[in-house]
């Protein structure tokens, strides 16, 4: 029985994800030559490494275990999530000026890329029971109470994308799950209003950080008298990208990545440092993949036996395709920067650890479709 | 977990929200690749120069600009260092409160006003005022650098002590952003007293840009020579900046050359002809002059004056000296455009060399040419003696036809001379023997000279085109003609106007180099040398060069190793040889005329003068000294070579004008007309070495405004060859 499940494993998905991960890391080692800090104190390549093996077995164990046993479980992930992100707020160290990290021995883990995988498997399994009773606002709201729950505490560390994220995660189950759209106006008109009087005294009460705004407000509108640095690096990022050309400047010879005039272009703005090396041809493959991921995992939605393992599919589609989107928006100045990682090639060994999980949900779900049949 | 789940588990779901999902990814992966594609592939050669000038900077080293000296090797132009602490906003840290505290401990290490708050009025305010003026605070300076050109740097503080630079540079290392600047400051050790030679500085003209960017200088900072010869002699004391391009990382570490670098190339040295102790000596002598007759006076009545020096056997310019002048060190940083705008809006004009740049009328110091012509033409002889009374009545016709009228012509002595033979018109200066050689006067003589003729002669002694000394802005002078009055002046050629010309009046007009070089010609037996101030030109190390100064046909000129035999002129000014630019003796430089009636028709013949000629002009000037009735017997002979034992011999002037500036202060009264000083002469007379000329503008009398500055130069001059000869024994 258990061997017949791994013959629907989905390969092509895996194998998308690891051509991905060679790329990221391949990209890695490009982006930090020459930094001293980077490649000796701490190793980043090594690290990155380390975690894609780590992933990939955390991936092949998730796809071994029936998805269904997470929603059994649901309220746990859902508490035991909510306990280490408030100790993550209270103990947590601040680093950058957000307590984002847990520092362990070895290195740093990042709870809140964790919390999206809970928030997907909480809110497939609560969508899952209420899908057919939608029209009633009472489950929408409870759903809402459930995933801010959640999102405060990141709110709180202060995480806005990794907030808006959970957010999004929310909204997107709650649309497939069957949100009336009669609801859905109200709500929207309801929400704006809601932001327009809030957010001043977000600002005020320090949830959200000077600098977030000052960001949004650039990409807004350009003040022409800005200081050079809040626009420095989207202009790095655009000019690595547009001279790449269509087959780039070649590997390990971009002068924007190895001068270093493109900052973080080992994580936010890897795919800037791709485009810069490898091109068009080179990004082109890059957002295909990760498409391709996105299709496999909708895919996964359409063929999955149960609700719950539909949802989760959307929702680890949702999470790819909507972290992935925007760090290309933010790469390619189509939308204000944020702290979005390109998921598979941004280095980040949480973030790496749990996108390759959530691969394994699907794949988990992709393997036990026709065995349910039998 | 039944198998009925699996029936509905895709149909569960409305589909359309499922369509909607796939149609907002499309959309979105749509507007991302579109983007891509028009970054990397339309937008591709812009990114692509952006990237480049990301990596490649061009660093330009400064080169050192040539140093002047005078003939004794005294510095008159040199470099130093000078020291402002500037910012570059780019460099700033990113922090605002990093930034405050950045400008607060400058504030504190140096004074200048942190700036804040930085308000929009202070802003505007701090606009208004240049660089290098103190007024503004930090953050004004930095704020508006910023909004132009956030990664060139804007000084904050300029010309700070040597302590003060060292200080800020070490603290500095804690202030990103902050940093000292050496720049090379023009200095000159003589300042004003030289300034209307040697010149000053200034940013580089933007109609210029192009041929100092190819030798690499960078405008709005370095700078070029505006006037004297730091202008003229720009191309050699120049050099030529280093530069390299390299390339850069983020942090502006330089990792290679892009390029193959070039060093900088420093200046060639000037040596100029001039005798700085001499100088001193003749400014002494001008300003003083100046200063005791508008004393004297009680008001400014000689607004300008000129004195300038020249070895006649040789052509070098020992001593120039224009008054007013200015401060050339007030220069040297930048040009403060209050100073300047007064210097440019003085009717004195301090700005010009009034030696070379402006011209006067010269008075009789040009009777020189009218007597070298009259003799020589066979106007007068020797032996004949003329009627010279106090006033002369002649006839003034347009035309040979005209009967004219008659008109009175004065002499500055009304009393007359009586009767005197040609030497003694050149020594008393009679107006009325020269209005007689050169108009004519009845049968007394018969046929004057005449303006073509006149005009002949005073060319040749160097009047009415440029000399081609080494000054940018030289004036030609004038020497009118028939031809040119009717032109300019609409109007025949009168036989009045040749009388007046004959005494350098009327319509002539001379600088004061040029009336010195008839001298000078006439003191060295007709053989006129190339005026000059170059002295040698030598490299870094003292070595001198040998360099050729090529003049072209437009008037531009060049500065090469060898001569250019395509320039119109061509002729070595270092190291030192001198130049003849003729000898009137030797060349046929004067073209001959038939005159009848006083009005004379070109022949096809050149003729010379004859070298009794001019032995006898310098008789006539040496008799003005000697001569117990000469005009320079009293201020010449009797104060200077009763004393020294060396003879001189000399001319004096005074040219009566009405100029604007005369009539706007009422001065042209007729009779009484505002006159200019002139004196000019050589010695030792038999053998001379040395010619002065001496100008006082609205001076009066030339024997006693002019002829004391000559003496007293004169004197300098002595006295300095008896000490440098006691040295050299």
């Amino acid at each position: 029985m258990r061997a017949t499940y791994w013959r629907y494993f989905d390969f092509w998905l895996l194998g998308a994800v690891t051509i991905l991960v060679i790329i990221g890391v391949t990209m890695i080692r490009s982006a930090i030559a020459g930094n001293i800090e980077l490649t000796t104190t701490t190793p980043l390549v090594t690290r990155q490494i380390i975690f894609a093996f780590i992933g990939l077995a955390a991936l092949l164990f998730t796809a071994s275990v029936d998805y269904r046993l997470w929603s059994a479980l649901s309220a746990q992930l859902y508490i035991g999530m909510i306990i280490v992100l408030a100790a993550l707020n209270i103990i947590g160290g601040a680093l950058f000026g957000s307590a984002r990290w847990f520092q362990t021995a070895l290195v740093f883990i990042q709870p809140s890329e964790f919390a999206k995988l809970v928030m997907i498997l909480v809110m497939a399994a609560y969508f899952a029971r209420h899908a057919r009773e939608m029209t009633n606002p009472r489950w929408t709201f409870l759903s809402f109470f459930l995933m801010m729950g959640l999102t405060i505490f990141v709110l709180l560390q202060p995480n806005l994308s990794t907030s808006i994220v959970l957010v999004v995660l929310w909204f997107v189950l709650l649309w497939m799950a069957g949100l009336p759209l009669k609801h859905l106006l109200t709500y929207g008109a309801a929400g704006i209003l809601v932001i327009a009087v809030s957010f001043p005294i977000l600002v005020q009460v320090g949830v959200i950080q000077e600098y977030q705004l000052r960001r949004i407000l650039t990409f807004v509108a350009p003040d022409p008298n800005a200081r050079y640095g809040d626009t420095y690096n989207i202009e790095q990022a655009l000019v690595s990208i547009g001279s790449g050309g269509w087959f780039g400047e070649g590997y390990g010879h971009g002068s924007q990545v190895q001068l270093r005039f493109l900052k973080v272009r080992w994580s936010d703005f890897i795919f800037s440092a791709t485009a810069h090396e490898l091109g068009f041809i080179g990004a082109m493959l890059v957002i295909v993949l990760i498409a391709f991921i996105v299709y496999r995992c909708l895919w996964a939605a359409r063929i999955s036996p149960d609700p719950y393992g539909a949802l989760v599919s959307y929702g680890v589609a949702t999470l790819i395709a909507f972290q992935a989107l925007v760090n290309l928006g933010v790469n390619l100045k189509l939308m204000p920067a944020t702290g979005l990682t390109l998921p598979f090639l941004s280095y980040g060994g949480s973030s790496l650890l749990a996108n390759m999980i959530a691969i394994g949900l699907v794949e988990s779900i992709i393997m036990r479709r026709k065995a349910l049949e039998m | 977990m039944s198998t009925k789940d699996t029936s509905f588990a895709s149909t569960q779901f409305e589909p359309w929200r499922a369509l909607v999902i796939y149609a907002l990814l499309i959309l979105a992966i749509t507007a991302v690749v579109a983007r891509l594609f028009t970054l990397q592939v339309l937008e591709k050669d812009s990114w692509l120069a952006q990237a480049e000038e990301n990596r490649t900077r061009e660093i330009i080293s400064p080169t050192s600009r040539g140093i002047i000296y005078d003939r004794n090797g005294t510095i008159l132009a040199s470099n130093v260092a000078a020291y402002n602490i500037v910012i570059t906003p780019a460099y700033l840290p990113n922090d605002q409160a990093d930034i405050q505290r950045v400008y607060r401990e400058l504030s504190a290490q140096t004074g200048i006003p942190t700036g804040f708050p930085l308000t929009d009025a202070s802003i505007e305010a701090a606009k208004l005022v240049s660089p290098c003026i103190p007024g503004p605070g930090i953050a004004q300076m930095v704020y508006l650098q910023n909004t132009n050109a956030p990664y060139k740097s804007v000084k904050i503080q300029c010309n700070v002590s040597e302590k003060m630079a060292l200080t800020v540079r070490q603290k500095a290392m804690n202030w990103p952003g902050v940093s000292v600047e050496i720049e090379p400051i023009r200095n000159y050790p003589t300042g004003s007293l030289t300034a209307d030679v040697i010149g000053f500085l200034g940013p580089i003209p933007a109609s210029l840009q192009t041929f100092y960017e190819d030798l690499n200088f960078v405008s709005g900072r370095d700078k070029v020579g505006y006037a004297g010869v730091e202008s003229y002699f720009d191309e050699i004391l120049l050099g030529r900046n280093g530069r390299r391009v390299v390339e850069v990382d983020v942090a502006g570490q330089e990792l290679r050359n892009l390029q193959p670098p070039a060093d900088p190339v420093p200046g060639e040295n000037l040596v100029l002809t001039i005798d700085t102790r001499l100088q001193k000596a003749a400014e002494a002598a001008l300003i003083g002059e100046v200063n005791y007759w508008n004393g004297y006076f009680g008001k400014v009545r000689i607004s300008s004056a000129v004195t300038a020096a020249i070895n006649p056997k040789t052509g070098e310019i020992l001593a120039m000296v224009s008054y007013p002048t200015y401060e050339n060190n007030r220069m040297a940083r930048v040009i403060p455009s209050y100073y300047y705008k007064q210097l440019e809006e003085d009717p004195r004009k301090p700005l010009l060399n009034h030696a070379v740049s402006d011209e006067y009328p010269p008075g009789s110091v040009f009777k020189l040419s009218t007597a070298t012509g009259a003799l020589n033409e066979g106007v007068v002889s020797l032996s004949q003696v003329i009627q010279a009374p106090g006033e002369l009545k002649l006839t003034e016709s347009f035309s040979p036809n005209d009967p004219g009228n008659e008109r009175t012509f004065v002499d500055w002595n009304p009393a007359g001379f009586g009767t005197i033979d040609f030497l003694r018109c050149i020594a008393y200066s009679s107006n009325v023997c020269f209005y007689k050689l050169g108009g004519g006067y009845k049968d007394e003589i018969p046929e004057g000279l005449g303006i073509l003729r006149l005009g002949e002669y005073a060319r040749a002694l160097s009047y009415g085109r440029q000399t081609g000394i080494e000054l940018p802005g030289e004036a030609s002078g004038l020497i009118p003609s028939p031809q040119w009055k009717r032109i300019n002046r609409g109007e025949n050629w009168s036989t009045g106007d040749t009388y007046i010309a004959s005494v350098g009046q009327g319509y002539v007009l001379a600088t004061p180099l040029q009336v010195l070089m008839s001298a000078a010609t006439v003191a060295n037996n007709g053989k006129q040398m190339q005026p000059t101030l170059v002295h040698a030109i030598t490299d870094s190390d003292g070595k001198t060069l040998e360099r050729w100064l090529n003049v072209f046909a437009d008037g531009h000129y060049t500065i090469s190793s060898t001569s250019d035999l395509t320039a119109l002129s061509t002729r070595q000014i270092s190291p030192f040889s001198p130049t003849m630019r003729w000898d009137v003796t030797v060349d046929p430089l004067i073209a001959g005329y038939t005159c009848e009636n006083s009005y004379c028709t070109p022949t096809d013949t050149q003729k010379t003068v004859r070298p009794d000629v001019i032995q006898k002009i310098q008789e006539g000037m040496r008799l003005a000294v000697t001569d117990s009735r000469g005009t320079l017997q009293r201020e010449i002979y009797q104060l200077l070579e009763v004393n020294l034992g060396i003879p001189f011999a000399g001319k004096t002037g005074t040219a009566e004008y009405c100029d604007n500036v005369a009539q706007a202060q009422n001065l042209c009264q007729f009779g009484a007309w505002p006159s200019h000083a002139w004196t000019v002469a050589f010695a030792p007379y038999n053998d001379p070495e040395i010619a002065v000329v001496a100008f006082a503008y609205n001076g009066g009398e030339g024997a006693s405004v002019a002829g004391p500055i000559v003496r007293k130069v004169m004197a300098a001059y002595f006295e300095l060859r008896a000490i440098d000869a006691q040295q050299n024994k």
